[in-house]
């Protein structure tokens, strides 16, 4: 049976921090609006189960999916070919010619730049084929981006 | 030789498009101008000024529109400028031109004139739109566009090539008509997915409308003559509407496509139709990328189909997908397919089913749902006080559910014909994509942690036209990877593991 292996190098180990911390920044801001809506505003009374089942949202978004993520993210490019796998529960793994590159963009947010990471996303001419590396030491990220430019300018064509 | 195209030379518009404006704008403004004499006459009498201002403000600017726009084709380019106060000029290579479009409303086609509408592919905000050029003229116009490369060395084409390539070039071909319409098919007009759409509507209208005691059965007996009235009015009505929404659907069909007739010229795909305004549309074999069949329940119990060409860099209304062939018989459908595509497997071939777990994934999502719902209903029965007979109608859903799962994974299927990648999925919709391979621009490859519990996965070939992708669904793994490794070798050979 043919399969597709998986893509040779995962992200910086630092993107997991990146996603528990915004998973964090989101539980902290439904904690608060518990909070604020219940005990200040007294709009209803404050139940067990409610912030019970907010800490079970919490343990999954931070604890959990994060580091799950994290095993999944992979990437490589090659000579001819540019390769990703993401997502946790649903997986997604997608596949661009060089050739067929049209843009190279290079981004970062302000978590990203915390902790010295940044993002590299790929597009093709047609709008379901963009690819994006997520969570990418930052000096990988730039000179990936370099390498990717340089070699789709080699690629003769359009590109449609 | 001269002609009205030749290089350096900007061009006008035809002159009569100053009359076009007018008369459109006065068909606008004439509810306004009656009113303007009823109600004038009856108050005050005159009071017109602002009135006729309203329709002398877009004449003068059309005026002004025909003496600031200008057009040439030169150096390999197509040149636009235009604007009175903000001037602009756009240019776009020939070789980048994608799609040309002439379109004809009532007025142009009775003053003998065209808009002609220039797809770069860059969106449709980026086309080139010229309203409006003579007929011929805008005909050269479409031929010195698109037969550029075919037209090299001759005085139409722009730039300095060398002389003689025109002279080796072997006689192009007489154009071909490949399909012409048949009024006839008109009659599949009401069993689109938009007809049985607006039949659903109009029953959701009539629930609504009608007295809740109509729709009490076991208080039929009871009912007063004033209670039947109502039903029979209601069985009227909606005999009536449903009537009315057919003649409509097939009016419709008839105005759209009248006179469709698909051309097939050296390079290109000529698509002419329109019964008030005409269209014409070509498209360079270069960028036509696949076609799509398309079977809506309706029209697939009636042996019927409509085709739909996937063309790259097509912009605005069209969204990438050009119907080259409205509801039609199948026959003829899939006939016009395999012509375009310039091959028979695609369009007629068996194709190779999904295997029984990717059956299972389409019975068990059609059914949960109805046995999610038949669970918390039997709660409620047993624990709340709700009557038992609202199981009945939730335990008959799952009949058309049973029927939607077994249509759906019949649908399934794939295959790598002939240099193309041919995908087939739904029901309520069915449709058979087929795309070139050379039109693959990559792959995504989805699954959940069911699908890959069950060795399927969801496969998406993305390309440049049509829905940007065309998708295997729940194709086991292995088959899936080999139709990938066998449309795009070069792209997978270092990826791919052969675990044969």
């Amino acid at each position: 049976m043919t399969t597709l292996r998986r893509p040779a190098h995962r992200v910086d180990p630092r993107a997991r921090l990146m996603w528990q911390l915004g998973a964090a920044t989101e539980v902290v801001g439904l904690a608060t609006a518990l909070v604020v809506t219940s005990l200040v505003l007294d709009l209803y009374d404050l139940r067990w189960w409610m912030p019970a089942l907010l800490a079970t949202y919490a343990v999954g978004r931070v604890g959990l999916v994060p580091v799950w993520r994290y095993r999944v993210h992979r990437w490589e490019v090659t000579e001819h070919a540019a390769y990703t796998q993401t997502g946790w529960w649903a997986r997604e793994r997608r596949l661009a010619p060089i050739s067929r590159i049209q843009t190279v963009d290079w981004d970062q947010g302000p978590l990203e730049r915390l902790l010295g990471l940044a993002n590299v996303t790929i597009t093709t001419a047609s709008a379901a084929g963009a690819i994006a590396i997520a969570g990418l030491d930052q000096a990988t990220a730039e000179s990936l981006v370099a390498e990717l430019t340089v070699r789709a300018d080699a690629a003769p064509g359009d590109a449609t | 030789m001269s002609g009205p195209l030749d290089d350096a030379t900007w061009h006008r518009l035809d002159r009569r498009m100053l009359v076009v404006q007018p008369v459109q704008e006065l068909r606008r403004f004439l509810p306004l101008l009656v009113g303007a004499f009823v109600a004038g006459g009856t108050a005050r009498g005159g009071g017109l000024g602002w009135e006729l201002g309203a329709v002398a403000v877009p004449v003068l600017l059309g005026v002004a529109r025909y003496l600031t726009t200008r057009y040439r084709i030169h150096d390999g380019r197509v040149e636009l400028r235009r604007g009175l106060l903000q001037r602009t000029l756009r240019t776009a290579q020939l070789d980048r031109v994608r799609t040309v479009d002439l379109t004809s409303g009532p007025v142009h086609r009775i003053l003998g004139l065209s808009t002609v509408r220039i797809g770069t592919g860059a969106g449709a905000d980026q086309d080139l739109d010229l309203d409006s050029l003579g007929r011929d003229e805008a005909q050269r116009l479409r031929v010195a566009l698109l037969d550029h490369a075919v037209a090299e060395g001759a005085p139409l084409a722009a730039g300095g090539t060398e002389p003689g390539t025109a002279a080796d070039a072997p006689a192009p071909e007489p154009d071909r008509v490949v399909l012409r319409l048949d009024p006839s098919w008109a009659r599949y007009a009401p069993l689109t997915s938009a007809g049985v759409l607006a039949a659903a509507a109009l029953l959701g209208v009539a629930t609504q409308v009608a007295p809740d005691s109509a729709w009490r059965v076991d208080r039929l007996p009871d009912l007063t003559p004033e209670g039947w009235g109502w039903l029979v009015l209601l069985g009227v009505g909606l005999v009536a509407a449903a009537l009315a929404s057919a003649v409509l659907a097939v009016a419709g069909y008839l105005v759209t496509h009248w006179d469709l007739t698909l051309t097939r010229t050296p390079r290109q795909w000529r698509l002419v139709r329109g019964l008030l305004t005409t269209r014409e549309t070509s498209v360079e074999d270069a960028r036509l990328a696949g076609v799509v069949v398309r079977e809506p329940l309706g029209l697939r119990l009636a042996g019927a189909a409509e085709l739909g060409a996937v063309v790259t860099g097509l912009g605005g209304e069209q969204k990438g997908t050009l119907t080259l062939v409205p509801p039609a018989p199948l026959a003829t459908v899939a006939g016009v397919a395999a012509e375009v595509i310039g091959a028979r497997s695609p369009a007629y071939a068996p194709l190779r089913g999904h295997g029984p777990v990717a059956t299972r994934r389409r019975w068990l999502r059609a059914l949960a749902p109805v046995l999610v719902l038949l669970v918390v209903a039997t709660a409620a029965v047993l624990l709340a006080d709700v009557p038992a007979p609202v199981l009945v109608p939730i335990a008959l859903l799952l009949l058309p559910a049973a029927a939607l799962a077994r249509d759906r994974s019949r649908s399934l299927g794939h295959a790598l014909v002939e240099g193309h990648v041919v995908a087939r999925s739904g029901s309520l919709v069915r449709r058979r994509e087929v795309l070139g391979v050379g039109h693959v621009i990559g792959w995504t490859v989805r699954d959940t942690w069911f699908q890959r519990r069950q060795g399927l996965v969801t496969l998406d070939a993305t390309t440049a036209g049509g829905r940007q992708r065309v998708t295997v669904l729940d194709v086991p793994e292995g088959a899936g990877m080999d139709l990938a490794a066998g449309s795009t070798p070069e792209l997978l050979a270092a990826f791919v593991l052969d675990g044969r």
